[in-house]
């Protein structure tokens, strides 16, 4: 075990540090938004796709390297080279993000929605090379982490089927139990696998056409693979969240957790649902056939019963009258799931397609995500942090953790609610700048709201600086208890 | 009092939404020092999911159906009055009365354009370079309708211009560096 204590240790602490500067990358975007500062439009722009390409490459590994820790030490043993290698793999990925985004001026979006990344002339031409490859050998690094923990489950639990809980349809009894964690990690990362395949094939079409500019392809199949891998991706990194959470939270509520035939029925079907969500974001491309509009929305909207029955119920369930000693890792897991309740309620609104039509692409989409990917998957991140940190220490149960907390979730929800009021006064998303907009009450509504944000964000980094030094705090603590024996 | 719009309709169910939720995590942190035998407590819950996924089902149904009338982009089709054709185009909008049939980067038009209201328009938009979003903004900001404009694709959308005035074009699909500042307009007569 002290093999996985090193690597999770490691790589909690280079996520901290990454995931705080890239905060600060979105800081600075909303600082230029906001007319506090004037930011060129190639920097705000490199800005911006070095945030939302850092924080979706940043998330999903650190969520996976939990999930590694967590069945490695609990349910069967993996092969930590391979735990070492997308480790590191992360580490260069993430400096030849930054070199070709921050140094040659990247800057199409973290979608690299085609055929952007070959249109601007603004961005030095090498900058493209470098982010596509980097973005590759990641991919190939999460393929192989991920393909050696799911067969390593099949081999533990008796096949892929087992893993996916089919053996409770069959039968009253199982032979072996499997965790709920085991079976949500499973829902999790087959789709992140079909995701990594699909994007591969995007990023290998990408490269080739970078190797060779007089290589075109269609921009709407490149759509369509674009937003499946992207959507699924994120997706998949919330899911790996709420697999933890079944594992962590009932050693707090001292409520079991168990898989069942009902538990079974329904995460089977989110299975089906991660992967047809993303069609939501092509009811924008009316040459779509109409039959994937209705279905998308049809589909949109039921994915949502499965989530709400199964986890959320279950999530009530575990703290109903559970007589719980409340400190900050079952507030973080109760809150992260909020998070996801809210995020996931406007996003089926939203799926609406007369909505759709006016909530498109202004700052609701940003909303969205950020409601999910702040307050939903930060708040399990930090859940795991407070756990694996704070264990010996029970440095959890201290004020200063809930300060931090609180100031989080203040500036936090603070911060994402001015992102949907943006949405519903349909100010446009990814603009560096309002000047352009020759409206000035929306002119004016952007820039207050933005500055509104700017103070929210400074909130919710003071928040999260607290927490780190709770967190910082217990690991030397727990350090020199283990040197002094 | 002002009348509402579909952006302020679904705003308020969706903080709605949120204020239930947080609703429901109060009520769960408060009541949690009560301490009951816990197999009752989660009997009693898990007794409601069936009751609880019906109800669900039959409201996203019934919600489905009602929202599914309110479908934009299959009204009218083939009977517009009038046929304006767009071009996005890193940065600018390039737009023509009637249907054109040359290649997007051979279309010569204007940035600002006039048609009559009342009139079903049918626009035809495509890109010459990257994908936009045509998007089109009252003089009070409200965003009214969009559509995506694809290289070597022609999306169509309808409109009907209800109220005479200057309309403003954005572009919403983030389309390289000067994308904030791509705009056009449409007077309305």
């Amino acid at each position: 075990m002290k093999k996985e204590r090193l690597l999770i240790t490691a790589w909690s602490i280079s996520f901290v540090v990454l995931f705080i500067l890239l905060i600060f990358l979105g800081f600075l975007m909303r600082i230029g938004q906001a007319e506090m500062k004037k930011l060129l439009l190639a920097d705000f722009y490199s800005l911006m796709t070095l945030h939302g390409l850092g924080m979706t490459a940043v998330m999903f590994s650190f969520a996976f390297a939990i999930l590694w820790y967590l069945i490695s030490t609990r349910f069967v043993s993996l092969n930590i080279r391979i735990g070492y290698l997308v480790y590191f793999t992360l580490l260069i990925a993430t400096s030849g993000l930054t070199i070709g985004i921050l140094i040659g001026k990247f800057g199409p979006g973290w979608f690299l929605l085609y055929p952007l990344p070959f249109k601007s002339g603004t961005w030095l031409s090498w900058s493209a090379g470098v982010t596509i490859i980097s973005l590759i050998v990641l991919g190939l690094a999460w393929l192989i982490g991920i393909l050696h923990l799911l067969y390593r489950l099949a081999k533990e639990f008796g096949g892929f089927r087992n893993l996916l809980g089919w053996q409770y349809l069959r039968k009253k009894e199982v032979e072996k139990e499997l965790p709920p964690m085991v079976a949500v990690a499973t829902i999790s990362l087959v789709p992140a696998l079909l995701a990594f395949i699909v994007g591969a094939v995007m990023l290998v079409m990408y490269l080739l056409q970078f190797i060779d500019p007089e290589m075109k392809f269609d921009p709407l199949l490149l759509q369509n693979i674009t937003l499946f891998f992207a959507h699924t991706f994120v997706s998949v990194t919330l899911f790996c969240g709420v697999a933890w959470v079944h594992e962590l939270l009932p050693e707090f509520t001292r409520r079991k957790w168990k898989t069942s035939k009902v538990f079974v029925y329904f995460w089977n079907a989110t299975f089906l649902l991660i992967l047809i969500a993303w069609l939501q974001n092509l009811y924008m491309d009316f040459i779509e056939p109409g039959a994937r509009e209705f279905s998308g929305q049809i589909l949109n909207f039921l994915s949502a019963i499965p989530a709400t029955i199964i986890t959320m119920y279950g999530v009530i369930v575990q703290f109903y009258h559970s007589k719980i000693k409340w400190n900050v890792i079952p507030l973080m897991f109760l809150f992260g799931v909020a998070g996801w309740a809210i995020a996931g309620f406007a996003a089926t609104v939203e799926s609406t397609i007369s909505v759709y039509k006016v909530l498109h692409n202004t700052m609701f989409v940003p909303a969205h995500l950020h409601t999910n990917m702040l307050m939903g998957v930060t708040l399990f991140f930090l859940g795991f942090l407070f756990y694996f940190f704070c264990e010996k220490t029970k440095g959890y149960r201290g004020r200063i953790a809930k300060v931090g907390f609180w100031f989080f979730i203040a500036g936090g929800y603070g911060f994402v609610l001015m992102f949907y009021f943006e949405g519903f006064s349909s100010i446009p998303r990814r603009y560096a700048r309002y000047t352009g907009i020759g409206i000035k009450s929306m002119h004016d509504t952007a820039v207050q709201l933005s500055q509104l944000s700017v103070f929210f964000v400074i909130f919710l980094f003071t928040g999260l600086l607290i927490m780190c030094f709770s967190l910082i705090s217990a690991f030397l603590k727990t350090e020199r208890n283990r040197i002094s024996g | 009092m002002a009348k509402l719009i579909l952006q302020d309709v679904a705003g308020i169910i969706i903080l709605a939404g949120g204020l239930l939720v947080v609703a429901v995590v109060i009520f769960l942190i408060i009541t949690s020092n009560k301490g009951q035998d816990h197999s009752s407590d989660k009997n009693k819950f898990f007794g409601t999911k069936d009751r609880y996924f019906w109800a669900s089902v039959l409201v996203v149904v019934c919600i489905l159906f009602l929202s599914m009338s309110l479908l934009p982009n299959r009204r009218n089709r083939d009977k517009a009055d009038e046929v304006v054709t767009v071009v996005g185009v890193q940065w600018d909008w390039l737009m023509a009365v009637g249907q054109s049939n040359q290649k997007p980067d051979e279309f010569i038009g204007k940035n600002e354009i006039s048609v009559p209201v009342n009139k079903t328009i049918k626009f035809i938009v495509t890109s010459s370079d990257v994908t936009h979003s045509f998007a089109i903004y009252n003089k009070s900001g409200v965003l009214l309708t969009q559509i995506q404009a694809m290289p070597q694709y022609k999306n169509e959308l309808e409109y009907i211009f209800t109220e005479k005035g200057k309309y403003t074009i954005l572009c919403l699909e983030y389309c390289g560096l000067a994308h904030p500042f791509m705009a056009g307009t449409i007077h309305v007569n």
